[in-house]
């Protein structure tokens, strides 16, 4: 009976609430807010940006992906860097107290000698107890570059990068014995690995002659080399993070935990959804702003077009970095919630996505709205180069066709139309390449126009003819010539893409198919050479003419090598003019090479060049010095913003809608109400 | 032999079945009563269905000959259709919104102003040109792929329900283990497989597409099979062969049509299905879908293309779905009990 009791007591009193309920659901939306932040943040200059992809890896030695690269780069640091705002893009010393003394011997061995700051400290972090119980953080020394270089050599790291730092001499050998020894011992296999690289080493070329010295010693003739010193890839590494986040014990793997001696340190990571990235106190420019280093303080040198854009602000100019003392990354899979985020001010600043294109850019410039909102614009040219390549191996459109095909294929680079391919693509972004070099790359030439890269059917149908091919017909099928394009994209915008530059070529009368398989066959077929036409891209890993112009070097030929020449363009004067070309310093005598080399790709056509991409990139108005960069570097330490202005922009942007609310409770008092009476009326 | 020729080839012999099969259903009291009955139903449906069939059938008759059409000058050499011909040259350069006179994007002058009823898409190309080519492609599949899973099922269905024992214990199996695997995860690993193609597209959505009319088929034998005139003829010494093609399968006839019809709407949706996830057959609508699909996001928002294939698309299932479900009341004696 008391259980009875004490049941029905319970629901009544549970029924009693429900007003109470009601008042109390209506207090929270009415105090309901979209802020995905904390209010406690509103004021902290933490920079909110967003990710697409979750990075694989943060192992500097193997990261090579933008998303990756966002965070290796800022808590990595690196010898050297680029310039923030000088283009083309120059070095400057980043650890390293200068940039490097260069030293040319007769047996065409090259030595670059980097002098180390002293005093620089890793961030703080557990794993330094292996050096010395109670230690948080140590010195960086060279021993740490050396060790590093050595983790790039070893086969078990395989490191995306070691074809280029071959240059160095004994790089390779290194990996080699490694390998040998690890098979032979597999308990050596075991030790850990800076003892394994100090039992196996030294790389004959990296020679590490004082604590701050370091030597390195190129066999050819590669003064490329020194943009791979720019990049994380060859960050000093300290030995005992590799050995204790070895994902053993609860502890992470060093894939997920990266430990640097850069500007910021990774202090929350959460791949699939969030990172957050913190002022490093150790960082050598928040310790020794009296240094005045070039990568640590804001520069007071740049282009013109940054002094119109106030990005040499006498407020900046001098001053230590960094500005932004947290950033805040979230993941975003989807364009649309991303930009309307950005739009309500939760993101400091976005790209253009398609979908909202023409909304936010007008006749090339801001919309009306967009500039109203204080939304500012900036344009950029990615250092890359998308092109449609011939395969020069191919009996009917390839070198073997000799002069036929050459017409043929000049005749069909005269009826791709690269503006209106951008435009019905891109939305029009993208400059109309003319030869593999972009802007901002040396050798890149803004008057010079191709003339295959013209539009002219004419000419085209003349060349046909002469080629052979008179209204594209193929004298030995008497039907119009038949060729391939080989692609791995089966997706319905690939499909519209691939017939857009069909349609051109039916103007000649070529009839050419789409082959679109999967990535596997396709690259099945490029390793047979069972293709005649592909489309592609390259993405600049440093911004040398050299980068872009190996892509056709012979050495490189897919079908001899398994390089990146993926037309297997094969020609002796031009792989002559290329190694002359690749290790002069950029000035006259190179500018002549390029021009040569430029000259016979023009005429040979191995590839129908499309376009170098451009970024238009979006921020708001509390955002300062923002340049685009291009490259995968991080420019994060580089900005500042104004939290306050944001905060009253957000809350302004983000008024709480409340009559959808209001309206409801008016229909469910009217309709309830009625109700309500209707059943008091019954019971009485 | 070409294609073309093939596909005027078959053109001919399903336009001669078409004429043979009216003369048989105008010679049959029962099966033209039945037809009045169904046209008398769904004369809307029936109408539409008879279009879209028209629009293939014009888009399979081609040849090749012809002057230029517009700047394509390989065209000349290929076999165009008759619909391809009715459209030729009037390619512009990008979007156009319905019957408008210049570019949706940028407002230059068409080439053709006025002339595109439903627009244009992102190259130019005519969208009712597009969607009228999609019926091809939906009947093709949905026609094709029931040639295929109907007589697979009958005989799986028809051999398990008649000689019953091991037989049936076998062809359950393969209905059980087929029916425990995720349909769509199994089409798209088939196409994989066997490449992608129009035929195997169909080849795949019969394979996972036989199961349900197999399962009704065999019980419609068992039932059959139990019937004193079976069992009479079983006692009079007629083979079993015979039996089954004398005596159970027309009688399966009514449950083959209306499956026909309901199987093939279903069919044609799910190569739309296959065609937004990408694998779909080139030229279907669920392939303009899928292309279309970004155009809905943008600013202004394109809404013709895929409203052009959504329309057809639907127009042609609930044709179908409408003489299907006619059918069903005009051929099952009990509906037509019920109705009576």
């Amino acid at each position: 009976m008391t259980g009875g009791a004490g049941v029905s007591g319970t629901l009544r009193g549970a029924r009693r609430p429900g007003p109470a309920w009601v008042v109390m659901l209506v207090c929270t939306l009415l105090a309901c807010t979209n802020n995905p932040y904390p209010d406690a943040d509103a004021d902290k200059k933490i920079l909110y940006t967003s990710f697409r992809e979750a990075p694989r890896t943060l192992d500097p030695a193997v990261a090579y992906t933008t998303s990756a690269h966002a965070i290796t780069g800022a808590v990595y640091e690196t010898l050297l860097e680029y310039h923030y705002l000088k283009r083309p893009y120059t070095l400057i010393p980043g650890l390293a107290a200068g940039l490097p003394d260069t030293r040319s011997d007769a047996e065409g061995v090259t030595v670059y000698r980097f002098e180390l700051r002293p005093g620089v400290l890793y961030q703080e972090d557990p794993s330094f107890g292996l050096g010395g119980a109670g230690r948080t953080t140590r010195e960086v020394s060279t021993a740490d570059i050396e060790f590093q270089l050595m983790r790039l050599a070893d086969p078990a790291v395989n490191s995306p990068v070691v074809e280029p730092l071959s240059n160095v001499l004994g790089f390779r050998d290194f990996g080699e014995r490694l390998r040998v020894r690890r098979e032979a011992e597999p308990e050596f296999a075991t030790l850990p690995a800076h003892e394994q690289y100090a039992d196996v080493g030294p790389i004959e070329g990296v020679v590490v002659d004082a604590p701050l010295g370091l030597a390195v010693y190129v066999a050819s003739d590669y003064p490329q080399i020194l943009y791979w010193f720019a990049m994380p890839f060859t960050t000093p590494m300290p030995w005992e993070a590799v050995q204790y986040y070895d994902g053993e014990d609860g502890r992470p793997r060093l894939a997920d935990h990266p430990v640097g001696a850069g500007p910021y340190v990774l202090a929350e990571y959460d791949k699939q959804a969030r990172y957050v990235l913190d002022v490093n106190p150790n960082w050598y420019g928040v310790r020794h702003p009296e240094w005045k280093a070039p990568a640590a303080t804001y520069p007071s040198e740049g282009e013109p077009e940054d002094l119109a854009a106030g990005r040499l602000d006498p407020a900046y100019v001098g001053r230590p970095l960094p500005f932004i003392e947290r950033l805040e990354a979230r993941r975003e899979k989807e364009a649309i919630p991303y930009f309307n985020k950005f739009l309500q001010g939760y993101y400091d600043a976005a790209g253009v996505i398609r979908e909202s294109f023409d909304k936010v850019i007008h006749e090339g410039g801001l919309s009306d709205e967009m500039a109203r909102r204080g939304i500012s614009l900036e344009k950029s040219v990615e250092p890359t180069v998308f092109y449609i390549g011939f395969n020069m191996d191919d009996e009917v459109i390839g070198t073997v066709a000799q002069e036929p095909g050459r017409k043929l294929r000049q005749a069909m680079s005269l009826v791709v139309d690269t503006e209106e391919y951008n435009r019905l693509f891109s939305n029009g972004r993208g400059v109309p390449a003319q030869s593999p070099l972009p802007p901002g790359i040396f050798g890149y030439d803004p008057d010079y126009v191709n003339p295959y890269r013209l539009v002219d059917l004419e000419r085209a149908r003349g060349l046909m003819k002469a080629a052979g091919y008179a209204d594209g017909i193929d004298p030995e099928t008497g039907k119009p010539l038949t060729l391939t394009f080989d692609t791995p994209d089966t997706s319905a915008q690939g499909r519209l893409r691939f017939e857009f530059f069909t349609h051109a070529w039916r103007q000649l009368g070529i009839d050419v198919e789409v082959a679109a398989t999967n990535y596997n066959k396709f690259q099945e077929k490029v390793r047979n050479g069972a293709y005649q036409i592909f489309m592609w891209g390259w993405v600049a890993d440093y911004p040398d003419p050299e980068n872009f112009l190996f892509l056709l070097w012979s050495d490189m030929a897919r079908s001899a090598s398994g390089g990146p020449n993926t037309a297997n363009f094969k020609h002796p004067r031009y792989d002559e003019l290329y190694l002359e070309m690749k290790s002069k310093p950029n000035g006259e005598e190179r500018m002549v090479l390029i021009r040569e080399m430029t000259d016979i790709l023009q005429r040979e056509r191995p590839w129908i060049e499309l376009n170098h991409a451009e970024d238009y990139a979006l921020f708001h108005d509390w955002l300062s010095n923002v340049k685009p960069f291009g490259m995968s570097f991080p420019t994060v330490k580089y900005r500042d913003l104004d939290a306050g202005a944001r905060t009253r922009q957000r809350e302004a942007w983000n008024e709480p809608v409340l009559w959808p609310l209001y309206a409801l409770i008016i229909i469910f008092v009217a309709v309830t109400v009625p109700g309500v009476v209707t059943f008091i009326r019954e019971r009485q | 032999m070409e294609a073309w020729v093939f596909s005027n080839i078959v053109v001919a012999i399903l336009i001669t079945a078409a004429v043979g099969l009216t003369g048989v259903v105008l010679r049959s009291r029962m099966w033209s009563n039945a037809f009045l009955s169904l046209w008398r139903r769904r004369r809307v449906a029936i109408i539409a269905i008879g279009f879209y069939v028209l629009v293939a059938l014009l888009d399979s008759v081609s040849w090749v000959g012809g002057e230029q059409f517009g700047e394509d000058a390989v065209a000349k050499y290929q076999a165009q259709s008759i619909l391809d011909r009715a459209f030729a040259g009037i390619r512009e350069r990008s979007y156009s919104a319905p019957l408008a006179s210049v570019e949706f994007y940028g407002g230059a002058p068409l080439v053709h102003p006025g002339r595109h009823l439903l627009g244009t898409d992102l190259l130019g190309r005519d969208v009712l040109h597009l969607a009228l080519k999609g019926a091809r492609v939906a009947l093709l599949i949905g026609g094709l792929t029931s040639l295929i899973a109907i007589p697979l099922a009958l005989l799986f269905g028809v051999s398990a329900g008649y000689f019953g024992g091991r037989i049936d214990d076998f062809v359950f199996f393969i209905m059980s283990t087929l029916a425990s695997m995720p349909g769509l995860l199994l089409l798209i690993t088939l196409i994989m497989v066997m490449g992608k193609s129009t035929f195997s597209v169909c080849i795949a959505l019969a394979v996972t597409g036989w199961v349900g009319f197999c399962r009704v088929s065999r019980g419609e034998t068992i039932k059959l099979r139990e019937l004193e005139y079976i069992s009479a003829a079983r006692a009079l010494g007629v083979g079993e062969m015979r039996i089954i093609f004398r005596h159970i399968l027309p009688n399966l006839a009514h449950l083959v049509i209306i499956t026909f019809v309901l199987m093939f709407s279903g069919l044609v949706l799910s190569e739309a299905i296959l065609s937004w996830l990408g694998i779909g057959v080139d030229g279907s609508w669920g392939q303009m879908i899928d292309q279309a699909r970004d155009e809905l996001s943008r600013d202004p928002i394109v809404w013709w293309n895929i409203s052009a294939a959504g329309s057809a698309l639907f127009g042609l299932i609930l044709a179908v779905n409408f003489v299907g479900d006619a059918l069903r009341d005009v051929m099952d004696p009990r509906t037509l009990r019920e109705g009576e």
